[in-house]
Parts: C-alpha cells; structure tokens; sequence
C-alpha cells in the first residue's frame, strides 16, 4: 500500500490526470459480483461443537455419561433378573438365600479378588466342619489360608482363616407341586444326574429319629455317669432344652446333614453349642431319611406338595433358567444389586434431567420477566426470590412428605411412590429455579438495551416476541449450561436424602441411587463393603463427569473463546 | 423523648452549682456564667453523640451495614412466619407425648396450641387452636419471657427447652469444622499459591486435575472410603466418633473426630485451592505486579507483598463465611461417623418428627445462613475499600 502511494506520488502529477490512466474494468458489461465465499461459515452451534470437541476432558466426560446411560437403560432389559416369574417376586427378583452374595466376575474366576469369594478370618474348628462337610454340589470351603494357635490360661485353641465361595449357599428345603416336581425328575434323568453325587434334589433328613435316639443316649449317658458318681449338668430339663434347641437348629440350617451332638467340657453340656458327632474313623455321620429297604428318600408328599431338599444353586439354575452369579453382588434381602444400580441410576438420571428441566422453564419464565420489565416488577420479583432462596429445601421436604403422606386423597391417586417422587420434586422445583432466574434475568440485562432489540421494537415488535426472538435465543448458551450444572446437583441432594433416610424411595417400590446407598448403610460398612462400594462408585463417576461436561459446554458456548481454539 | 431526660439531668448540676460549692463562692459564679453561655458538658456530650451518629449516617457504608441489618431481620421475620405456620400445620404424630399424655396436654394447652373441651361426662378432649392464635401466644410468650417460648421435645429428650438441646450438641460440630477449617485454609491457600507460582508446569496441570475429581466427588465417599480402611480393615483409627462420656476437649474423642474432619477436609482444601489459583494468577499477570517487579522487588517480594495479599480481597469473605458457618454441621458425615453433633440432632427431629426441635433447629440454620451471607457481602468492602457496598451505578 505505502509502497503504491509512493510511486504514484512522486511520478505523477494529481491534478492533470490523463484519461487514458484509467481503464473500464467491467469490460463485456456484464454485472458485477462479490466473491463467493470458498469456505463455510460457520455457525453458533456449528463453533460451540467445535471448541466443545477440543476439550478433551469434556468429551470423555460425554462419553462416560453415555456409558452410564446406556447401562441404565440396557441393563434391565438384558438383566435375566428382569424376567424372574412375576407371581412368585412380586416385587422384583430377590433371594434371601443370596444375601450379602459377593460380587462375582467371571473374568476373575479364582483369584480372589471379585471372584464371589472371601476370607474369612479367626474362624473356629466348629466352622471349618461347618464349610468342608457339606452334602451340595458346590463346596463352599475353596482353602484354609491360614492357622493361628491361641493360647488362653490353660485352654489352647485354634482359630483358623478359610477362604469361602459366598454362592454356595448349601441345601434348602422346598415344597414343590405335581407339575413342578414331574419336570425336575426328568430335568434330572435328561442330564443323567438322578440320584448321584451332581444331583439337585439331595437325600431328605429324618432328625426328628435322630433326636429321639439321641435323647435317649442322653439319658444313658447321664445314667452312666450318676452311677459313677460324676456330676453332670444332665437332668430331665436340661436334656429336653438341648434336644428342643437342636430341632430347632435342625429345621433352620437345612445344610447340615449330619448327627450333631452337644459340645462336652468338663461333663457339662452346652444347650445352644453344637459340635459334629463323629464316628470311629472320625467321618461324620448322615442322618438321611430310608424307606423300608434301606433306599435314600427323595422326595415326601404331603398335602399335593412334594417336600423336597435340594442343592440350592443348582435348583435355583434349574428353576429360574440363569445362574445365580452376581456381578456385583446382592443386598441384604438379595437383590441383585447390578440390576438395582442400573434402574437406580436410570431413575436418578431422570428425577435430574426432569428437575432440571422444569427448573429451566420456571426460572427462564421468571428471569425474562423480571430482567426484560426490570422496575418495580424486578424489585418485587427479587426479594420473592431472596426469601423463597433462603428457605432450605430440606425443610420444605420434610413438610411436604409428611403432609402428603397423611393426605388420603392424594396416596389414593398417585400411590405411595408418587408420593416420595411428588415430594421430592416439589422441594427441588419449590428453590431449584432461583439459579436459572438469576442467570436469565442478567442475561436479559445485557441484552435489552441492544441496539438490534432497538431496532426489532421500532418496527413494531411485541415483548413477547423480543422476548423470545430475539433476547432469549442469544442467552440460550449460558442458560443451558447452568442447567446442565444443575443435574449433578440434584442427583446428590437426592442421594444424600435417601442415605439418610429423609425420603424413601425404597419401601415404594422405586430404587435411587440414593436408595442404594441406603442399603449400603443398612449392611454395614465394615461386614458387607460391597453394597455400599458399586453405589458409590457410580455417583462419582456421574458427579465428576457431569461437571467435566458442564465446563466443556460453558466454554463452548463462550463465543469469546472463538479463535483461541488454534 | 430520650433528649429531654438528658437535659433535665444536666439541669440540677448547674443550679447545684453554687449551692454545694458555698465556698468558694467567685469560681462557682464564673461556672454559672460559663454555663449559661455554654452547655454542660453533658449536653456537649450528647450533641457529640447524635453528631456523631448524624456524620455516621451520612456514611454511606454505615447506612448500607444499617439497611441490610434491617433488611436481614424483615427477611427472617417473614421466613419464620412461614416455617411456623408449615410446621404448626402438620399433622401431629399419633405417639407423640404419649409416654404421659397429661403432661404432654398440659403442656400443650399451657402454650395455647390445645384448647381443652370438657365433656359432659367430665372428661376432656384437647382441640387444636387456630394457627393465628397459636401464633399469637407464640410472639406473646417470646417476648414476655414466658416459660419454654420455644416449646419443648417431645421425642429427643422428653420435655427439654430445644434451646437447651440445640447448645448441648453445638460442642462437637464446632469441634470438627474448627478442626477442619485449620487444615483446610492453610493447605488449600497453600496449594493454591503453589499451583499459580507454577502455572501451566505439570505440577500445575496435576494438581488442576486432582482438584477436580476432589471437588466432584461427594465427601461421603471420601467418608466411606476413610472409615472402611482406616477404621476397619487397618484399624488404626476409630471408625466412629467417641460418645460425649471421654469429654470432648480429650485425646481420645480427638482421635476419634480426625476421619470425619478428614472427610470434610479434602473437598474445603480443593475448593480454597482452585479459588486461589484462579484469583492469583489473574493478579499474578496485573500491571502493578511490573511496577513491583521494576522497581526492584525480586518475584518473592513481589508476590507476597503484593499478588497475595491482592488475590486475598475475594478469599477472605469466603473464610469469613465459612467462619459464621462452623455451627452448623454436616448432617451426612455427622451420621456417617455417628457425631453427636447439629446435624445429626436436625436429622433425628426430622426422623423421629420432633416438631418444636425441628422449627427451631431449621431456624438455626436459616439465620446462620442468612447472617454468613451478610459478613461476606460487608467483608468485601472492608477488605478492599473500592468496593463500595450498595454503591450505585
């Protein structure tokens, strides 16, 4: 440019120009037009996905959120779980017998880490025979990993570690019908494991003869004893507590096959303390029941229904058609906790997105009102908010589900979870939306005075339309990142709720991430860590990433980024 | 009113005057002279007093504190108006009271809340009042310093003041968050410095990341993580807090405290750290900081004379809040460790549906809110006089 100027200065002479110095430069006449741009332009949200795209960070963020929404939605459809019989679990699968089961992966198998097992620590003789004789298919002792002697005054014991398979959960009685009990024997012949070692129904017990010779060898003993002159603690009450309280312990623990016999120290016997009664070479000794010719009993009807006793894993297989293994283990009333954690989050998610979404109407209404009108209109609408803002929540909770909770009309129509999910979301739409006013009615101040609203309302354009068309759609950016800011929020107010028990989404049926974590406390932290450890786990990945994803939208939609993204 | 009284104190000096001071009669005529031109000195005095509140209110910083007092008390009036009708509405718990129902009704009755009916057969059936009257007792007693204005715990503790109840568990809760805030500010400032003195190095960008997770993560995971390994499986500390018996000022309730200040502690460093780091950096590239640098000053010099120290202006409100806050506890980790604290004492009279507790144990909290959120908004004038409260446009 300079070096133009110069040449035409010094040269030339700017008064007397020659014509001849210019040229028509449209020469065939033909219009002239503006260079087509060659590249495209790039729209808002065209740039926003750009620089979202940059953030690294945010778009793993993204793409754990799918993750876990996609766990939340594919899981209960996939889950064997989902389809148990919907007469006999009613309200879901669950299995007491699976209690407290540990999280199993097969990946795992046998490494004893999340492979369902678990050491058990200082546990005494009694227990080792407890776990190494037992009469399902499934041994629940894998290996003693270690011995420890004690010794105590006089008296030495031995306590010992033992490395447990949580899911072989033994035998169990059950009454079957015709039906049922016609398609288990032939489940069985089919697989030719009828009657065997590998069958499911196991040998039924006949304790009540055992108990009776047993009593009777009491009475003998303690005979023998007297006329010897040794003090026992022996005597016509004693004997029938002992062998009450071992026809109880019998009908309890349908695992133990075997005779029992009352522990001995010093000729006193234990009422409530049991130990194996073995036989000469020191094998325990079955109680199973025989018919006439000296055959195992299967099977006894009574009443159409067939009392069988069978190796529970293989029967519940058998009878539910998937394996009892779960991935991350089951809950106090053995709930499968992968299923439950699938469907809490896929409820937290939508009691977050929901909240937040009616948050953003409300709030976008109430800030575009107060920030367009501004005045008097803004001064009222402010200190509205500054009072309702300072009402926590949680007493807004609190009130609301006690008063709904007595409220006849309203349990009627919606049901006792309605009332739960009612609740909470009128204590989290009731404050939620002071945030978005907020940030809208700032964002409605920077705009209004705009020369272009200007313009739009000179030639005749209606608030509501400036409102809409013109302000709003410039605040969007802003407006949705707070609002996405705020689904993180709501999931762990939720879920702190629901740990402490404040709302209870579980007696109604529903399951939160915060329900879970309620399990979680009800198991103990110290004796069943896995309840509680997969619950956890989750809220963070969604607490961390949600707010990885709401920084890389704020910057994304922050046109004054532009440029920097090279 | 209160000027008249004062004058008419001030009158009996000067006519005493020569009366009392019978000998030495000349000075005591010259005082009355000095008197009649000018005031006493006590009318001096007040005139001073009220100028100085006349200049005082002139003051715009002082009218602002003023304002916003007012305003603070009109706001909590109205949220307490609220609250008390919300929590006089509920339906009263059918067991409640009922381990002596003639004391409960009595007591009841005595706070205008029942009325009692007599029956024709002599026995009585306590009605509720309406909530205006129950409400109009409630401010008559307040302020007449009746007995238990604030009712009494029906669940908790059987008949005692929540006053009473609400102070003997405010010890622990103030414990821990004092506890906490002494690891956390240090450390979190610290951190901060660190992170701006060493921005865009790796240490940064660690420490950017780690704050992050930190800050996401909910403290009860922390809780939970903490009271699993070193209450459990390593047992080296107790996984719950000691019951009040040890004393709260003891070793042993102090060993028993550090995993919930612990878990309170990492997300209050991370959130002090990532506020520092933003606020430093950005004094950090000011121009006043070249100024420093070129007149001499080497970086250290510069920065903690004047980076820090500037970067402090928006910090310092934030502490002061949380200051205010260290009375209300965390209901979450309180439970979670068993604290005998606030908010364990605000979620056991939600579950165990203890009104009069409830009320006032949620009034708790919302003046203390409201009070944090004022000491910040004057703290940031104070700190740094160009912000100027309440200033217009």
């Amino acid at each position: 440019m300079e070096n133009e100027n110069k040449v035409i200065g010094t040269s030339m002479n700017y008064e007397e120009l020659s014509p001849e110095l210019f040229k028509k430069s449209n020469v065939d006449n033909s219009t002239l037009h503006d260079q087509a741009f060659e590249t495209k332009p790039i729209s808002f949200l065209k740039g926003a996905m750009i620089r979202f795209a940059k953030n690294k960070a945010s778009i793993v963020a993204a793409i754990i959120i799918a993750f876990i929404v996609l766990f939340a939605l594919i899981v209960p459809l996939v889950s064997p779980t989902t389809y148990v019989d919907k007469v006999e679990y009613p309200t879901g699968f669950r299995d007491a017998k699976f209690s407290y089961a540990l999280p199993y992966n097969p990946m795992f198998e046998g490494s004893g880490f999340w492979d369902g097992t678990e050491v058990k620590k200082g546990c005494s003789k009694k227990d080792v025979d407890f776990y190494t004789y037992d009469d399902s298919n499934h041994k629940p002792l894998i290996k003693i990993v270690g011995e420890k002697e004690h010794v105590v005054g006089a008296s030495r014991y031995k306590s010992y570690d033992l490395k447990i398979d949580s899911y072989a959960v033994g035998c169990k009685s059950v009454f079957i019908n015709e039906e049922e009990y016609q398609k288990l024997v032939s489940y069985e012949q089919e697989k030719g494991i009828a009657k065997t070692d590998k069958s499911i129904m196991k040998p039924l017990r006949d304790y009540h003869k055992y108990l009776e010779d047993y009593e009777q060898e009491l009475r003998d003993t303690r005979e023998e004893l007297e006329n010897q002159g040794i003090k026992t603690n022996l005597n016509d009450t004693s004997i029938p507590a002992i062998i009450d309280y071992l026809k109880t312990y019998y009908n309890q623990s349908t695992r133990i096959w075997y005779k029992l016999a009352a522990s001995v120290s010093n000729n006193s016997y234990s009422q409530n303390s049991f130990v194996m009664a073995r036989d000469a070479s020191g094998n325990p000794q079955d109680i199973y029941k025989r018919d006439a010719g000296g055959n195992l009993v299967y099977a006894e009807k009574t009443n159409g229904l067939y009392e069988i006793r069978v190796d529970y894993y293989d029967y519940f297989e058998f009878h539910n058609g998937f394996a009892p293994r779960f991935v991350f283990g089951t809950n106090s009333s053995g709930q499968d906790i992968f299923l439950r954690l699938a469907l809490g989050a896929r409820f937290s998610l939508l009691l977050g997105v929901g909240i937040s979404f009616i948050n953003f109407i409300i709030g976008l209404i109430w800030g575009a009102i107060s920030g367009y009108y501004g005045g008097t209109a803004d001064l009222v609408m402010e200190r509205v908010t500054d009072i309702i803002s300072c009402i926590p929540s949680i007493i807004i909770l609190t009130i609301c589900s006690i008063q709904f909770l007595n409220n006849g009309a309203l349990k009627a129509a919606v049901g006792e979870a309605g009332i739960s999910v009612l609740a909470f979301l009128v204590a989290f739409v009731y404050s939620g939306w002071i945030g978005v006013a907020g940030t809208t009615r700032m964002q409605f101040y920077r705009f209004k005075g705009q020369e272009y609203v200007l313009a739009s309302r000179t030639l005749g354009a209606k608030d509501s339309r400036l409102i809409f068309r013109h302000i709003l759609p410039n605040a969007a950016g802003t407006l949705v990142t707070s609002s996405v800011l705020m689904i993180p929020g709501v999931i762990f107010s939720e879920s702190s709720l629901s740990y402490l028990g404040i709302i209870d989404f579980n007696t109604s049926g529903l399951c939160s991430i915060g329900s879970l974590l309620n399990d979680g406390q009800a198991a103990g932290l110290k004796e069943h860590p896995h309840v509680l450890l997969f619950p956890c786990i989750v809220i963070s990945l969604l607490m961390i990433s949600f707010n990885l994803f709401g920084n890389g939208l704020r910057d994304a939609f922050n046109t004054t980024l532009r440029g920097s993204e090279d | 009113m209160k000027k008249e009284k004062e004058e008419l104190k001030g009158a009996p000096t000067i006519s005493a005057g020569p009366t009392t001071n019978s000998v030495s009669n000349g000075t005591s005529n010259e005082a009355v002279i000095e008197a009649d031109k000018k005031p006493s000195f006590l009318k001096r005095f007040w005139k001073g007093f009220l100028n100085f509140f006349h200049e005082l209110g002139k003051n715009e910083m002082f009218r602002y504190v003023i304002k916003r007092l007012l305003l603070l008390v009109f706001t909590f009036v109205i949220i307490f108006l609220i609250c008390f009708v919300l929590v006089r509405l509920l339906p009263v718990d059918a067991n409640t009271g009922m381990n002596d129902p003639q004391v409960f009704y009595n007591k009841m009755v005595a706070q205008g809340r029942y009325i009692a009916v007599i029956n024709e057969d002599g026995t009585k059936t306590y009605m509720p009042t309406p909530i205006l009257q129950q409400l109009w007792t409630f401010i008559a007693n307040l302020f007449s310093g009746g007995d238990h204005p604030w009712g009494y715990s029906y669940k908790i503790a059987w008949l005692q003041s929540p006053v009473e109840i609400l102070t003997s568990h405010l010890t622990p809760t103030i414990l821990i968050n004092v506890y906490t805030m002494v690891i956390a500010v240090p450390l979190g400032l610290g951190l901060g410095i660190f992170m701006a003195l060493r921005k865009n190095h790796w240490e940064d960008h660690f420490l950017s990341v780690l704050i992050m997770l930190v800050i996401s993560v909910p403290s009860f995971v922390y809780a939970f993580l903490l009271q699993y390994n070193f209450g459990y499986v390593w047992q080296t500390l107790p996984p719950m807090a000691e019951s009040a018996s040890v004393g709260y000022f003891s070793p042993e309730y102090f060993r028993s405290i550090i995993l919930p200040i612990l878990s309170m502690s990492f997300g209050s460093i991370a959130g002090y750290a990532r506020y520092t780091r933003a606020e430093l950096t950005e004094v950090l590239t000011s121009d006043f900081m070249l100024l420093a640098r070129t007149k001499g000053l080497s970086r250290a010099q510069a920065t903690v004379r004047h980076a820090f120290r500037n970067s402090l202006v928006p910090i310092f409100p934030m502490i002061l809040g949380e200051l205010i806050s260290i009375l209300s506890g965390s209901m979450i980790i309180e439970n979670i460790f068993r604290v005998n604290g606030v908010g364990g004492l605000y979620l056991d009279s939600i579950q165990k549906l203890d009104y009069d507790v409830f009320q006032f144990v949620s009034m708790f909290y919302i003046l203390i809110g409201l009070i944090g959120t004022l000491v910040v908004d004057l703290s940031y004038g104070i700190v740094d006089p160009r912000i100027r409260m309440g200033g217009k446009k």
